[in-house]
């Protein structure tokens, strides 16, 4: 067996190593730093101490995108994952022409947002959107509502907007996760006679929960760091009606050109989302199967 | 010995004559940065790409140009800036300038301006320098206007003559006389309840809708200094009327009726029979009866309505510049190909339909006021860029304006025009939120 100089691996790794502490860990303290500073981007930084957090926190604004926020992620996080694994259990059969309707349901993750926002926009118009001449048409509703311009809808549009675009990700993961389930322990309670519910309730379900748990942990994050949608939707608004954290980030950093405050944002969203996935794997224990050898 | 002598002697002559040559290859490479270009599409580009061949050729540099649509163009000079890796000329905002003349990124042009455009002043529209000094009024010049833009009352003349109702005297309207033609353009075309065309269209609170109003009933939003929202009774009663197009006359939709619409857009399509925006909309209303040739009608110009408290004609306006990087290594070649970029050479296929050259010649050229084309009066463009006056650009105004994203002054607006918010409350609302920022930026006041 040929042995290897102790320094080789470190070598292997190391341009890996470096790009990491360079692009990710680098800008990660750099911008806890940057949050107790003012900068305009363009000149240098001034130390400000707390300020930034202050501010924060006493800003009608931030408090209306926090509980956006996670509006967004108690109804996103359910609804897409309720939704990815009813997908997936219905195209989880051995039917001719399947692998079509998988990547059928799987196509709106992998479309531009861009596009999908141009479509739903459509959708979603006051006078001449698709949903609002289906409310008239069949339903004899005069005027439909405002969707992309009513504080009380715009949130809940982009949150099915969201849902639908990510739905068919969280059906791949859910498939895998039905596909990897021993088909003889489906036998023998068939066999015992339960029905398609008991076994969905008692064998897919917990034989499912280590995928499910990964699932809904991927889905609290993406929910946390939402951007795309309302970027290309609605810009936050009506009035900030539809903003949530990030993009209030994206918005005084770039728009505003407020690095420190916004420095200060983003570390209470990275603050909220190690609460909440330390908080999952905290609770995993009561609910996530575990695998026996 | 002396051979050796000889020979190197001989080798240190090629050396120096091989530096020397290659010094007088050595042309300098300058950086320009603009969002106009990218804004006019491949063909404006390949345009551009000629006229800085020429300006080049005769400066003796190599341009590289770099091209991006705003707001992106804003992120990335800002980017750029903060890299210290400034290109040496690139586009300034009228909204911009101040911060960045005061960050000391700008490099004082005055002396090239006093040597090289005053003594041919009168051959450029001068009217807009003033927005590129820094401070304001009566400071130097940190850039150099190419375009002029303003806002005007832009009308569907079809629709007038359908309605039986004269065109707007480029005299101008009053307030009343506007509310009146809005009122008889107001029209259920096929009288299933539904207004089909409305009379006016104003989008949220948008800048260039609201500000013109209040100009021309001699108010303004903001204090002397502009240092804090500040908004005048002239201000307030501009700021009424408009609302009240929407919430009382019902003359104009609420926003939210055209939601999924882009707001220039209601316009060109024929849904409202006037709106105020820039000069610069000449070239999306083309492009959309071009697209629609269905639904296209003749449009003309007009100035704004006066207020009650008109005084004089007073247009809401500004320029947009070019401006040269503080650390650039070439300062004089960055200079020259800025004069070449604003000059003569910048020919009306150069320039964005609507936008004024700064350039007088080329502005007052038949080319450019194209008479065979919409709209039939061009030149009005040129009338009314005389009597440009303040803007309300301050530090901070896109936050507390609310442009880009619709939040500050603009969102408050909306909220009064779709009936969530009482106007009163508003304008406390506006001022407190406004002043918040500019009190950040302007502690002192």
């Amino acid at each position: 067996m040929r042995h290897y100089h102790p320094i080789t691996p470190y070598l292997f790794i190391g341009p890996m190593i470096g790009g990491l502490l360079l692009f990710r860990i680098g800008p990660i303290f750099a911008s806890f730093l940057m949050s107790f500073t003012n900068w305009n981007i363009r000149t240098n930084p001034t130390w400000i101490g707390l300020a930034n957090y202050q501010e924060l926190l006493s800003s009608d604004v931030f408090w209306l995108v926090l509980r956006n926020t996670f509006v967004f992620v108690l109804t996103y996080v359910p609804g897409a994952m309720i939704l990815g694994l009813l997908m997936a259990l219905l195209v989880n059969q051995k039917l001719r022409g399947i692998a079509f309707f998988r990547g059928l349901y799987f196509m709106p993750f992998i479309t531009s947002m861009v596009a999908v926002a141009l479509a739903w926009n459509w959708i979603f118009s006051t006078r001449y959107g698709v949903l609002n001449g289906i409310l008239t048409t069949f339903f004899g509703v005069q005027r439909g509502p405002a969707w992309l311009s009513d504080t009380n809808l715009t949130l809940w549009v982009l949150i099915v907007v969201s849902i639908w675009k990510s739905a068919g990700f969280q059906m791949m993961v859910f498939l895998a996760g039905l596909q990897g389930i021993p088909q003889n322990i489906i036998e023998a309670a068939r066999i015992d006679g339960a029905n398609r519910l008991q076994m969905f309730r008692h064998i897919v379900l917990p034989l499912l929960s280590p995928v499910t748990f990964f699932v809904l942990i991927v889905s609290i994050i993406d929910a946390f760091k939402t951007f795309e949608v309302t970027y290309t939707m609605t810009q936050g608004g009506p009035r900030g009606s539809s903003s949530t954290l990030a993009y209030f980030i994206y918005q005084n950093a770039f728009v505003y050109q407020r690095m420190g405050y916004a420095s200060s944002i983003a570390y209470v969203l990275v603050l909220l989302i190690a609460i909440v996935t330390i908080a999952n794997f905290w609770v995993r224990r009561y609910w996530v199967a575990q695998q026996v050898n | 010995m002396v051979s050796r002598y000889r020979a190197a002697l001989l080798a240190l002559i090629a050396l120096m004559a091989f530096t020397a040559l290659s010094s007088a290859q050595d042309v300098p490479t300058l950086r320009y940065f603009t969002w106009e270009v990218a804004q006019r599409g491949p063909e404006g580009e390949a345009a551009e790409r000629a006229l800085l061949d020429e300006c080049a050729a005769e400066i003796g540099i190599n341009v590289e140009l770099e091209s991006l649509v705003t707001p992106d163009f804003f992120q990335r000079v800002s980017a750029l800036a903060a890299a210290g890796d400034l290109p040496d000329v690139f586009g300034v905002s009228s909204g911009t300038i101040d911060e960045w003349a005061a960050d000391g990124l700008l490099l004082n042009i005055q002396k090239y301006v006093d040597r090289d455009i005053k003594p041919i002043q009168d051959k450029y529209f001068t009217g807009p320098f003033s927005t590129a000094r820094y401070p304001k009024p009566d400071g130097d010049m940190f850039a150099f206007p190419y375009a002029i833009i303003h806002t005007v009352l832009w009308y569907n003349m079809d629709a007038f003559d359908a309605a039986g109702v004269p065109y707007p005297s480029e005299d101008g309207w009053t307030w009343d006389e506007f509310l009146a033609a809005a009122q008889a353009l107001t029209v259920d075309k096929d009288d299933d309840g539904r207004i089909d065309q409305y009379g006016f269209w104003l989008y949220r609170g948008r800048y260039a809708q609201i500000e013109p109003w209040v100009y021309q009933n001699n108010g303004d939003l903001l204090n002397a200094t502009k240092t804090r929202f500040e908004p005048d009774d002239n201000a307030i009663a501009a700021l009424k009327f408009l609302t009240s197009l929407v919430t009382e006359y019902k003359v104009a939709p609420p926003p939210s009726e055209f939601a999924g619409f882009r707001m220039q857009d209601v316009f060109p399509l024929g849904y409202a029979a006037m709106w105020v925006d820039g000069n610069w909309q000449i070239a999306n209303t083309r492009s959309q009866h071009a697209d629609n040739p269905d639904i296209s009608f003749r449009f003309a110009a007009a100035p704004i309505p006066r207020g009650t408290n008109w005084v004089k004609d007073v247009a809401y306006g500004w320029a947009d510049m070019f401006g040269i990087a503080a650390d650039t290594p070439y300062p004089d070649q960055a200079w020259e190909l800025i004069k070449c970029l604003t000059g003569p050479r910048r020919t009306v296929q150069l320039s964005f339909a609507g936008k004024i050259p700064v350039w007088r010649a080329t502005a007052e050229s038949e080319e450019w006021l194209e008479l065979d084309k919409l709209p039939p009066n061009k030149s009005f463009l040129l009338d009314w860029a005389q009597f440009i006056g303040p803007t309300t650009y301050t530090p901070g105004w896109s936050e507390w304006r609310g442009y880009a994203d619709g939040a500050g002054l603009e969102g408050l607006i909306d909220a009064v025009l779709e009936g969530d918010l009482e106007f009163a409350d508003m304008l406390s609302q506006a001022t407190e939120k406004a002043n918040s920022v500019l009190t950040r930026l302007y502690p002192e006041g």
